[in-house]
């Protein structure tokens, strides 16, 4: 799958308009200057032998260089998938933790003021574009009140954690560094909860339509007919049935937040490889646009992965269904 | 008693010790925070961009510099002598220069930095390919340069030369492609420095920020108050700038915000604005081969018809702040080359009409490409539709991604009839605007896109470039610029000025007018910077 999405960005980006060697060599490059950039990337080659170097780099670890930062492209994605792989996973920890309880108080007291409320909030958060909220929360929480940073993972004059993982939580955790810890969290407030609340939205959407679903099952039915409380009832019973379609859902989403993150990560100057694989397609800088689409590529197939057997854990009709399969 | 006078003396010894002046401690350290477009490119072989220049005007040093008004004066050369038939400069290296690393720099570093740009072939190459045929170090401070035939401009390129350690290069190559030199440090000195500027690298990550502090063996004196550390972020929003700028976490900003931005930080107490002045001028290029602005008088007739009041209006940031003046020709008041007795355009709708009604064609339709990254050129493209439907010419605006029109730029039948570009001179001579832009052999290139290929302006332009004389070569471009005039291959809408905003407790050193260099970058030699500390806490700086 990842050799027939490598295959078919590699075409894409050689086909949109637009000489990458000339857009890297700058305003005032010579011919010469850019036949010889065209040259060493094997820009006058077929197809077919362009693809060929390309995978032949890939296998040994080599995604080639940057027309954009001049660096290899390894190092590029080195640098900053980490951050946002943190944001992401901050972000989608938001999702899950605000999401499902809002859908879970929408769902207990449905057709009720806090029911509507929720519903309202929700349609907003569906709504409205993840970078709109960055402004929003930036002109709020950064400009007038002043209370939160407004750019960057860290304040100017914090000592980043020595680099084990790239992610700064665990990081600053490692070195023992709870003053940089807290600066990070502070820092990612913004961006985090910007790029949630539209995955928040969702979630509390659907897991409040399931639950009412639920809420109508003869079993439910058997359970407030043996005088179970409310509040077990739905946590207990319902929640988890409920909850099949919403985690898929939020797989997706989770999995799409990488792709959405790129305003947020603009806005808050946030160092990530979103902001990156923009810039690189304005560029067209071939190399770095491949690479960044397998890894956001990748990181689709590990997250629908794990949702898979998430889902299989929470409805046991697909673990049996395999498992007979398997027999 | 005796011992509570002890005990109190102690407390307050350490209340002293704890909180009490600093005499003779070090001094907390000045930060300056500005802030630029990515990609920030240190390599001095390859740095064309505006921060590239920033950085490289900072972290190297150059065999001349330019100086206000666009004088070459000495740097690392302390002087330089020219053959009568101007193919040999001999430069005599000051000594004593450190780099920084603490070794000295001596012609040999010259020699080198000339053949690794040369052989990289990337950056400013292209203004010494074709024209040095030898760098030659001879002892430790004489280099000898041989042209293939005379340059007028190689002095002036030479700004554009950093000049790079050669042993920290060459212990720090990896393998590639040019035999002995491996890949000529090229990944080395994409990551860091090794220059003799005031500033060294600290830290660097091209897209995301640039940290570069002073360095303390440089050979000139640094102002007083100059920033011991520069801190350049790199892309980062505009409203998250002008958040940070009211917040007083930011001292400079970038000149690439919108109006509105600068018109809102004007207006913000401690926040000023400043222009730098006489490197950069837009041009709306005229495509001469391509119908109908093929036809010399469609060309005249919207240059006459231009509202140029109007785009001066559409620039002004607030009463006191504009981001450009009425423009004369090509090249900009104070940068060299400048003609001041070449014509202000101005709006004359009946004469534009009688051109009109001259040209071959009666029904002229022509397109306006604007570069989609720049949204203020869609506001002028708008302003050139309407003007032009005042006189009876029907403009079709069309916008254009860069990456989509540096392609069109290679063919005249793709080129739009009109597309407008600001360029900037890199180098303190008439040539860096003249030639990249006239000259039959730039055609091909977006800084080209006149298509002009006269003979007569190719003739004089070679001849400038070819002669040594000073006032001869000044001569021959204020011939070259009557006769470009002449054929209207532009429209000259305004001078463009760079506005920037900054907070008052800085001093940046384009303030003063008298003190302009007009070359991309140089200003930004920070120096020559000062931060009032004592102002900033005042004025609640973080």
């Amino acid at each position: 799958m990842l050799l027939g999405l490598s295959l078919l960005i590699f075409v894409i980006a050689r086909v949109i308009p637009g000489d990458p060697a000339r857009i890297a060599l700058g305003p005032l490059a010579s011919r010469a200057q850019i036949a010889a950039l065209r040259a060493q990337m094997y820009l006058d080659e077929p197809l077919p032998v362009q693809y060929a170097h390309y995978v032949r780099g890939v296998v040994r670890g080599d995604f080639g260089e940057s027309l954009y930062t001049h660096r290899p492209v390894t190092t590029d994605l080195h640098d900053l998938f980490p951050a946002t792989l943190e944001l992401v996973l901050y972000a989608g920890l938001l999702m899950v933790a605000v999401g499902v309880p809002l859908g879970i108080l929408a769902a207990s007291y449905r057709d009720t003021w806090v029911d509507t409320l929720v519903r309202l909030i929700s349609l907003g958060g569906v709504v409205t574009p993840a970078f709109v909220w960055a402004i929003v929360l930036m002109l709020i929480f950064a400009y007038a009140l002043g209370v939160l940073p407004v750019a960057g993972r860290l304040s100017a004059g914090a000592v980043p954690p020595p680099p084990v993982t790239g992610l700064v939580t665990i990081d600053a955790l490692l070195d023992r560094n709870p003053a940089t810890y807290l600066d990070f969290l502070r820092h990612l407030v913004l961006p985090a909860v910007s790029l949630a609340l539209a995955g928040v939205a969702q979630a509390a959407r659907l897991t409040r339509a399931s639950m009412v679903d639920v809420a109508g099952r003869p079993f439910i039915e058997a359970a407030r007919a043996f005088g179970i409380s409310n509040a077990r009832i739905a946590l207990k019973y319902m929640l988890k049935p409920s909850l099949i379609p919403t985690v898929t859902i939020l797989g997706l989403d989770f999995a799409a937040l990488l792709g959405n993150a790129f305003l947020v990560e603009a806005v808050f100057n946030w160092p990530g490889i979103a902001r990156y694989g923009v810039q690189v397609i304005l560029r067209k800088d071939l190399n770095a646009i491949v690479a960044v689409v397998i890894i956001m590529g990748l990181f689709f197939v590990v997250i629908n992965f794990l949702i898979d057997i998430l889902v299989g854990y929470l409805d046991p009709r697909i673990r049996l269904r395999q498992a007979d399969e398997a027999a | 008693m005796k011992r509570l006078a002890v005990m109190a003396m102690a407390l307050v010894m350490l209340v002293l010790v704890i909180h009490g002046p600093s005499a003779g401690g070090p001094r907390e350290p000045i930060v300056l925070r500005i802030d630029e477009v990515a990609v920030a490119e240190i390599d001095p072989a390859k740095s064309t961009d505006f921060v590239d220049s920033i950085l490289f005007y900072n972290l190297y040093d150059t065999l001349v510099a330019a100086a206000p008004g666009g004088k070459l004066v000495p740097s690392l050369a302390e002087s330089w002598t020219v053959s009568p038939d101007g193919l040999a400069y001999a430069f005599k290296i000051r000594r004593g220069m450190k780099f920084h690393d603490g070794t000295e720099l001596t012609a040999a570093d010259v020699e080198f930095s000339l053949q690794r740009m040369m052989a990289l072939k990337q950056g400013f190459s292209y203004l010494y390919d074709g024209w040095v045929s030898a760098v030659k170090a001879s002892g430790p401070s004489t280099v000898a340069i041989t042209l293939t035939r005379p340059y007028g401009p190689f002095l002036a390129t030479l700004v554009r030369l950093g000049v790079v350690n050669r042993a920290l290069v060459l212990k720090n190559k990896k393998d590639g492609k040019f035999g002995e030199f491996g890949d000529y440090g090229d990944a080395f000195l994409s990551t860091t420095d090794a220059g003799s500027g005031p500033y060294r690298i600290k830290a660097h990550n091209p897209q995301q920020l640039s940290v570069i502090e002073k360095f303390p063996g440089y050979w000139q004196v640094f102002a007083v108050n100059a920033p011991d550390e520069v801190r350049v972020l790199l892309s980062v929003e505009a409203a998250t700038i002008r958040t940070l700028m009211v917040r007083r976490e930011h001292d400079v900003t970038s000149q690439w915000l919108p109006t509105e931005i600068y018109r809102a930080l004007g207006d913000t107490p401690g926040i000023a604005l400043a222009t730098e002045r006489g490197q950069s001028n837009l041009f709306l290029k005229i495509n001469t081969k391509r119908a109908p602005t093929d036809d010399l008088n469609v060309r005249r007739a919207m240059v006459l018809g231009f509202d140029y009041a109007a785009v001066l209006r559409l620039i002004q940031i607030n009463d006191r702040v504009a981001a450009g003046k009425t423009a004369r020709g090509p090249i900009p008041e104070g940068f060299p080359g400048f003609d001041p007795t070449l014509p202000v355009p101005k709006r004359d709708v009946a004469a534009a009409k009688a051109a009109l009604a001259q040209a071959k064609s009666k029904n002229v339709e022509l397109e306006f490409g604007w570069v989609a990254e720049v949204p203020l050129e869609e506001k002028i493209a708008l302003l050139f539709q309407q003007n032009m439907a005042d006189i009876g010419v029907n403009v079709k605006v069309v916008k254009v991604p860069w990456a989509l029109m540096t392609e069109k730029a290679t063919k005249p039948d793709t080129t739009p009839n009109i597309v407008p570009i600001f360029f900037a001179g890199t180098y303190p001579d008439p040539d860096s605007f003249l030639y990249s832009t006239y000259h039959g052999s730039a055609a091909g290139s977006w800084t080209s896109m006149e298509w002009l290929q006269s003979k007569d302006v190719d003739g004089l332009l070679d001849r400038a470039r070819t002669t040594a004389n000073p006032d001869q070569r000044l001569s021959l471009y204020k011939q070259a610029q009557k006769m470009i005039v002449d054929q209207v291959p532009d429209i000259y809408p305004y001078e463009q000025f760079a506005v920037f905003a900054y907070q008052e407790y800085v001093t940046p050193a384009f303030v003063d007018p008298a003190k302009a260099i007009p070359v991309q970058g140089a200003h930004w030699n920070f120096r020559l910077w000062q931060v009032d500390m004592a102002k900033k806490k005042a004025m609640g700086g973080k």
